[in-house]
């Protein structure tokens, strides 16, 4: 039971840092970001790349993923996002183009990285153990990091100048605008501070679980179910919606571990039916 | 004159908030009836629990005796009482002569099939529903702009419009929702014209409305909304100098008074 | 148009697609462009039903769900219960359709980025099915499906089985053809009489809409379970041909590209999916000289397209008008 619980809190902690990228782009500038698993997976691979090809210590590309998705993340809505969000007529145009982008990321790391499964070596050696637990060290070390990198951007978002920004320009566009809030400057820094975030998770679970280029749609997938749980939108809702997600995961699992490869099927039926009970999630805003 | 919709007891709760409080009254057929009150009194939620788009904590509303409350807003409009929007609400990227023809949908007699298929019903409807989209457009003086695109009108058009969609849907009650909003003196003086005109189709009217010189001219009865409480209801004459009124509206910072001269 | 300007523009269409592209392939030999072209038409004909929920304002990027639930419908019937491949193509599209309304029912009330969401993990529930199912065959899929039998009537043959035929790749490029125009037929009857009007007011204003009587959630589930029921037949068809079915057969990538063949062809048009699918198809398989450089080019012209024609292909026609 406390194993269970233990690895919940694990899995929940990385997913509700990749629901937190992924909520606060669209928060910010209404775009789903269907890239977001590819800028998981390259935040991945760069660690891998700094960390075990180059041999720096692991705080440095753990840093080189952060800097490296936050550049991409800038320069995609400055030169993507913006021109299209500013002339189609349809909301929908961003989605396809965020489909797209998903698609060139998925290229591009196939053609840097390739195809294989890559892991690096440990970062700290040795198990924790008692009577109820078995965990890794450095899964545990992950485990806290992601939680302080969480706190770290709520605290960001609650006191810092460009987190209130960014919070008003999420409540409210034009009124933002009006208070004098530099909308084009503040979407390009939270699109960046999104797409870093998923790079630093990939950095953090490349140590533990490795990366391949194949599985950034799955990771997109992941996050969307976060965020509906949650309610889209909503930095509560994306942490809510990651640690709930997790600890499905864990406990599905074990319980359901003897009917084979189900425990999927189970959350997206059991989501179906939350979302027909609460369309919002359990944070969200309703809209439309 | 028999009571066409009664409003009884009406009270709607949003969390601890009460916005509508225990509020009845009733209109007649024929008759034009205004809610008015200051800005938060509870008008837009009343309205849009009488025409069903909200449902009433308490109370219910009735329309020929019948219960309407808590029915979906497309049966309550089936049945003969129909709403208006704000100028914001039309379907924008349709022409106008389309908006006002889409309108009639209450009225066609074919099915969806017939009219997959263009059967003899569905055909004398479509050129029906083109007469008579054409005979409101020209009453609402909109005839020389039908085939422009919706989105393209400025706002005192698009008011009209809203109203020319509500009267395809063919009436027995239309709701108004702030008709003179934002209007200045011409454009309010022309829509008060149509709103009577409207009433000489035999359409009862009852609108909500914020300004006060336009619906102390159009109305045959007043009911006047304070903090989500019913204060008075009477001609306007009567209104004019009910005491409660005047101080609901001193005691706000509205500067649309026209109560005092 | 009038009615013989469309009917001259119809003929014109089936002759060119039924007579012109035969002669054309049978002249230089390239037997391999049927079966890229009927893709084109089965794919168009899924695109169709996520254009038409489109068209009600809804971003359906599920349609990979029951383009696999189409095709393991008949296989399963086929395989299994022996039915004639030719009755369980409309089986598929109706129990398509009948589990879209289920699943309607609750998830049309969402909307936006929301209904995207949900319909993005059916595609993925879909697959997940199909692999946990004992009736689907698993990870293994459905493989050896017969090819479509005779219909016969009284006697007289008016198909041919199609395990006899001397070229059976003509035989159902022909099918799929026939088949996609009948769709697109009725799809702009659909959306050019009432019912499409109805359609574009609930796009346009769903408060409105209901508002002037327009039952707008019974519509909605109308127009996904057409949707779905195109997307069943798409699927069906697709089984017959490659004569498999697999759980990765349609997945959350095939979802997006549907989506993206309506975009590209235009979302205000109705043969707009038509023409997405048969560019994107084609790039993508011209593409494929460029070796492991594919993807790469494929999505930076995407993106490209994007920029440059965020309203679609056809919106480039010289008197664009609002509806096509």
């Amino acid at each position: 039971m406390e194993q269970v619980f233990a690895n919940g809190l694990y899995l929940g902690a990385q997913y509700a840092l990749i629901a937190l990228g992924l909520t606060l782009i669209f928060a910010l500038m209404n775009v789903l970001n269907f890239a977001h698993g590819q800028m998981y997976v390259l935040g991945g691979f760069i660690t891998y790349t700094v960390y075990a090809r180059l041999g720096l210590p692991f705080v440095v590309a753990l840093f080189a993923s952060g800097v490296t998705l936050a550049t991409v993340g800038a320069l995609i809505e400055k030169f993507l996002f913006r021109p299209v969000i500013r002339r189609s007529v349809r909301e929908e145009s961003t989605m396809l183009l965020a489909a797209a982008i998903a698609f060139l990321l998925d290229a591009l790391i196939l053609l840097l990285f390739g195809e294989k499964q890559r892991g690096v070596p440990k970062i700290v050696k040795g198990v924790f153990t008692s009577d109820a637990l078995i965990m890794p060290y450095d899964r545990i070390l992950v485990g806290i990091l992601a939680i302080a990198f969480i706190a770290a951007f709520v605290l960001f978002m609650q006191y810092s100048k460009p987190g209130r920004a960014m919070r008003a320009l999420a409540q409210d566009r034009v009124a933002a605008q009006l208070m004098g809030v530099r909308v084009d400057r503040y979407s390009m820094i939270g699109f960046a501070l999104g797409a870093m975030l998923a790079g630093v998770v990939g950095g953090l679970l490349v140590a533990i679980t490795g990366i391949s280029s194949g599985i950034g749609g799955p990771i997109s997938i992941k996050a969307f179910m976060m965020v509906m749980i949650g309610g889209a939108g909503v930095v509560g809702g994306a942490i809510a919606g990651g640690f709930i997600l997790g600890m499905l995961e864990s406990v599905g699992l074990s319980a359901l571990h003897d009917y084979g490869d189900i425990t999927y099927l189970v959350i997206f039926a059991a989501l179906m039916v939350f979302l027909s009970l609460r369309p919002n999630g359990l944070m969200g805003k309703p809209w439309g | 004159m028999t009571q066409l919709l009664q409003v009884s007891q009406v009270t709607k709760r949003f969390g601890g908030l009460v916005a509508v409080n225990d509020v009845s009254f009733s209109v007649a057929e024929g008759e034009i009836v205004s809610v008015i009150g200051p800005n938060g009194a509870g008008k837009s939620t009343l309205f849009k629990v009488i025409s069903s788009f909200l449902k009433p904590t308490a109370g219910e509303v009735r329309f020929r005796g019948e219960r309407i409350s808590g029915l979906a807003p497309h049966i309550v409009a089936r049945k003969g009482v129909v709403r208006t929007f704000q100028e914001t609400t039309i379907f924008r990227g349709m022409t106008v002569r389309d908006n006002v023809i889409i309108a009639h949908h209450l009225r066609s007699k074919a099915n969806l099939a017939g009219f997959f298929v263009g059967s003899a019903t569905a055909r004398r409807d479509e050129a029906e529903f083109g007469r008579s989209a054409d005979q409101i457009l020209n009453f609402l003086d909109l005839g020389a702009i039908k085939n422009e695109v919706a989105s393209t009108l400025p706002h005192g058009l698009l008011r009209a419009l809203g109203i020319a969609i509500g009267l395809a849907t063919d009436p027995t009650v239309l709701l108004l929702d702030e008709p003179f909003a934002g209007m200045n003196h011409a454009e309010t003086k022309r829509a008060v014209e149509l709103v009577r005109a409207v009433r000489e189709r035999g359409v009862t009217v009852l609108l909500v409305e914020h300004d006060m010189v336009a619906v102390m001219r159009i109305s045959d009865r007043i009911v006047v909304l304070n903090f989500g409480l019913k204060i008075a209801e009477g001609t306007p004459a009567e209104i004019q100098c009910n005491p409660k009124v005047i101080e609901a509206y001193l005691g706000s910072e509205d500067e649309t008074i026209g109560l005092l001269p | 148009m009038s009615p013989t300007k469309k009917l001259a523009a119809t003929a014109a269409f089936l002759a060119s697609v039924l007579v012109a592209v035969p002669w054309a392939i049978a002249a230089t030999g390239r037997n391999d462009l049927y079966y890229t072209l009927t893709s084109v038409a089965l794919l168009s004909i899924a695109s169709a039903g996520v254009w038409l929920t489109f068209y009600i304002g809804r971003i359906n990027i599920g349609q990979g769900a029951y383009a696999l639930i189409g095709g393991y419908t008949s296989a399963i019937l086929v395989v299994d219960y022996g039915v004639s491949f030719w009755l369980t193509l409309p089986i598929a599209g109706l129990f398509c359709a009948a589990a879209s309304v289920l699943i309607g029912l609750p998830i049309l009330r969402l909307r936006g980025v929301y209904f995207a969401m949900v319909t993005l993990v059916l595609t993925e529930v879909a697959r997940l099915l199909a692999l946990a199912l004992p009736i689907t065959h698993g990870a293994s899929g459905m493989v050896s499906i017969p090819a479509p039998g005779a219909i016969r009537l009284f006697g007289v043959t008016l198909v041919p089985d199609f395990a006899t035929l001397q070229n059976p790749r003509l035989a159902f490029y022909i099918v799929s053809v026939v088949l996609m125009a009948l769709c697109y037929a009725g799809l702009y009857r659909l959306v050019h009489s009432r019912m499409g009007r109805l359609c574009l007011s609930l796009q346009q204003n769903e408060e409105l809409a209901s508002s002037i009587g327009v039952n707008i959630a019974w519509l909605r589930v109308v127009a996904y379970a057409i949707s779905s029921f195109l997307g069943g037949i798409g699927g069906a068809m697709f089984a017959a041909i490659a004569q498999s079915i697999y759980p990765s057969s349609f997945t959350v990538t095939d979802s997006v590209n549907f989506m993206l063949n309506c975009f590209l062809g235009g979302l205000g048009y109705v043969f707009g999916p038509m023409i997405g699918t048969f560019v994107l198809y084609f790039g993508w398989d011209f593409l494929f000289q460029t070796g492991e450089y594919q993807l790469l080019i494929y999505s930076s012209l995407l993106i490209a397209l994007m920029l440059f024609l965020p309203n679609g292909l056809l919106s480039l026609r010289p008197a664009a008008k609002k509806r096509g």
